[in-house]
């Protein structure tokens, strides 16, 4: 029975929908708060779809979400989603107001909604997903997470018990969360640019979570993405229920096991980090009971939106332009790895500070970035800009970066003009993702920048 | 010299194991000791001169806690002797009475020092930190799930400049008894200021100057200079 408060609230958070629509503006949190601040159990008073899916993690809740809608939209189903506002209880209670009639009955069969993990205690106790894709759960920034196993622990406390979960069984923090649901595991086997032991300083699993010794791993994707045993006790990774025995980039192509058999599916990503992301839905779609034929000829249709990066030719110097996630220690490894490995001479201008538009930067994350990767013979210079520069310097020669290899620009449109910009290079330009969209327009001005000057000297060779 | 690090297959968080990075580059040829967790430590049956534990999980500082109990008696006497030891971050809370958690259970702590800790893990305390040891100017950050309480007047290891203390009525922060240092301040705490590491090498017998001295001291003033602005605060 729901009750007066609740209607109260939904036809508020209606009203306030409409009205900040008017202004022209995405009404996606503030519907959802106000009928929250009227009616705290305002999720769960909400009319339900018959079938809520949710998506958490530290990466890659946005894509699997959009490639799940998409995969749905495609049979020409409505889906109650949060795809354009915010992942937080604010957003997804402005999703469910919006997916309600005013008399409070679900207008649609099936929600995807993506959960911010932080924010799923406040979530799951009243919308009780039936499915949750949990995608990974790893250190992120110091003032969003403190630690994954603080993550883990609020996802333990908030999951309902009769949601199934699609777990990455690659990922002993978020594998083991709720251990008392059902669950399948989805993992990725050996890859050629796999290592025996990890090379990166976040590791958070590195001793077993029943004797406490020392893990051994069987292939480390990255930091603790892998298979491990330990050998005192037997403990080791879950067997995954669809495991990924072959990645092809190249063609685009993933081969995925299951008990009964396997199919090949379109990949639509260039990194394993995207490939978990398909493995990950693909999973979830199957536990949903969709037949391999139905998900192989969606997938060929389906597309990850949004790279994070796009490259151009500047004459004889390629320039590439990189949203990193400042203040997330992981992601920034993951580019710097990426990033070291890519052929050729390279040049970099790394902007990373958030210090100009948010609090004082605590540099701790510093810290626990693979500033490492950039120590390299390939790597001729690296111009370092923003408020924080003297740190970020620091961590380069504490890196190992050789002094003459590192230039301090506090003008961060000038850091362009220190770099040597020799024939047949790659310049990267690495940014943080927070900053966009000034970012957008720094980067358009360097990018401009590096043209002219190598028209310059070619025009000079000439 | 000889550092031990102990359990820093899961005492690493927030960078912390650059402190002692950092102390090895400044110091050529120290030999540095990683004790896992189901190993005896280093100094109960060695000489070290430093023994280092950084910022870990409230799971893993249970776990700490039960590995270095059968120690206490060695570590007491090494503090009494002069042995430096240096605990960044929650592993100063380890050495406390007790740590009470959300539900108003008590983790026995080591006893080291008569303070404990309250644990309130939805209300997670993050802020920058200056304060001075001695002459020392000290710059950080705090990010914790506690507030401690307890007397550290006169025992404790910086007066708070800005920012908070053992708790936000506190403007003393952290423990030093003899050479045993244990303070909440993030940095990582020796890379981020260059002086407390070289007071720190000093007592630990190295004429050492500490790593790209020059360098650490320019990203260190800045970061004085910043926090010391009244407009600046988190």
């Amino acid at each position: 029975m729901k009750r007066i408060r609740f209607y109260f609230a939904l036809w508020a958070s209606k009203l306030a929908r409409a009205a900040i629509r008017l202004m022209g503006r995405n009404a996606s949190f503030w519907p959802g708060k106000i009928a929250l601040r009227l009616c705290p159990d305002f999720i769960g008073q909400c009319g339900r779809p018959e079938t809520v899916v949710s998506v958490t993690g530290t990466n890659g809740k946005t894509t699997c979400c959009n490639m799940l809608i998409d995969f749905f939209t495609r049979g020409g189903e409505t889906v109650l989603n949060n795809r354009l506002g915010s992942n937080t209880n604010a957003g997804i209670a402005s999703a469910l107001s919006q997916g309600n009639t005013w008399g409070g009955k679900a207008r649609q069969k099936l929600a995807v909604l993506e959960v911010d993990e932080r924010s799923s205690r406040l979530v799951y106790p009243y919308i009780r997903p039936d499915y949750i894709l949990i995608t990974d759960l790893f250190r992120d920034s110091i003032l969003r997470n403190a630690n994954a196993e603080f993550i883990a622990g609020i996802l333990d406390s908030s999951i309902p018990e009769n949601t199934k979960l699609v777990l990455n069984g690659d990922d002993l923090i978020s594998s083991r969360v709720a251990l008392r649901n059902r669950r399948v595991y989805y993992g990725i086997g050996r890859l050629p640019t796999d290592t025996d032991t990890c090379r990166n300083i976040i590791n958070d699993v590195r001793v077993c979570p029943v004797c406490q010794s020392p893990l051994a791993s069987d292939y480390v994707h990255y930091c603790h993405i892998g298979r491990v045993r330990c050998p005192k006790c037997g403990f080791a990774s879950p067997e995954p229920d669809y495991f990924a025995d072959s990645l092809d980039f190249e063609n685009s192509a993933i081969h995925i096991a299951e008990k009964d058999g396997g199919e090949t599916y379109h990949l639509a990503a260039d990194s394993i980090f995207n490939a978990y992301d398909v493995l990950g839905v693909i999973a979830l779609l199957r536990e949903m009971g969709h037949s391999r034929a139905e998900v192989k000829a969606a997938m060929e249709e389906i597309r990850i939106v949004g790279t994070r990066y796009l490259t151009e030719q500047a004459g004889d110097v390629s320039v590439v332009d990189h949203l990193a996630k400042g203040l997330n220690p992981v992601a920034c490894s993951l580019v710097f790895d990426w990033l070291s490995r890519r052929p050729g001479k390279k040049e970099l201008i790394l902007l990373l500070s958030s210090d100009p538009y948010e609090l004082p930067e605590n540099v701790t994350w510093l810290y626990d970035t693979d500033f490492e990767f950039l120590n390299s013979p390939d790597i001729t210079r690296i111009v370092v800009g923003g408020k924080r520069l003297e740190d970020y310097r620091l961590r380069l020669l504490i890196a190992g970066v050789p002094e003459d290899k590192i230039v301090c620009c506090a003008s961060e449109a000038e850091t362009v003009e220190h770099l040597e910009l020799a024939a047949g290079e790659t310049v990267y330009f690495l940014h943080d993702f927070l900053r966009m969209p000034y970012n957008l327009h720094l980067g358009e001005q360097i990018r401009g920048r590096i043209r002219e000057r190598v028209a310059g000297r070619e025009e000079a060779g000439k | 010299m000889t550092i031990e690090t102990l359990y820093p297959e899961i005492c690493n968080l927030f960078g912390e194991p650059t402190n002692v990075k950092y102390l090895q580059m400044s110091v050529p040829g120290a030999e540095v000791v990683n004790t896992a967790l189901n190993d005896e430590p280093a100094f109960v049956s060695r000489k070290t001169d430093l023994v280092y534990m950084g910022s870990m999980t409230e799971n893993a500082q249970e776990l700490v806690i039960g590995r270095l109990r059968p120690y206490m008696d060695r570590l007491r006497g090494l503090v009494s002797d002069g042995t430096a030891f240096l605990m960044t971050g929650n592993a100063f809370e380890i050495f406390g009475s007790y740590i009470e958690c959300d539900d108003g259970r008590r983790i026995e702590g080591l006893g080291l020092y008569d303070i404990y800790s309250v644990r309130r893990m939805m209300k997670r305390y993050s802020s920058l930190f200056l304060g001075r040891a001695g002459e020392c100017e000290v710059a950080g950050f705090r990010n914790q799930f506690t507030f401690s309480y307890g007397d550290n007047t006169k025992n404790g290891l910086f007066a708070v400049t800005k920012g908070i203390g053992l708790n936000p009525d506190s403007r003393t922060e952290g423990v030093r008894l003899n050479n045993f240092m244990a303070t909440q301040v993030l940095g990582p705490l020796l890379v981020l200021n260059p002086s407390f590491t070289q007071m720190l090498l000093r007592l630990l017998g190295s004429d050492a100057e500490p790593a790209f001295l020059s360098r650490a001291q320019e990203a260190y003033q800045r970061r004085v200079a910043d926090f010391s602005d009244p407009g600046c605060r988190f």
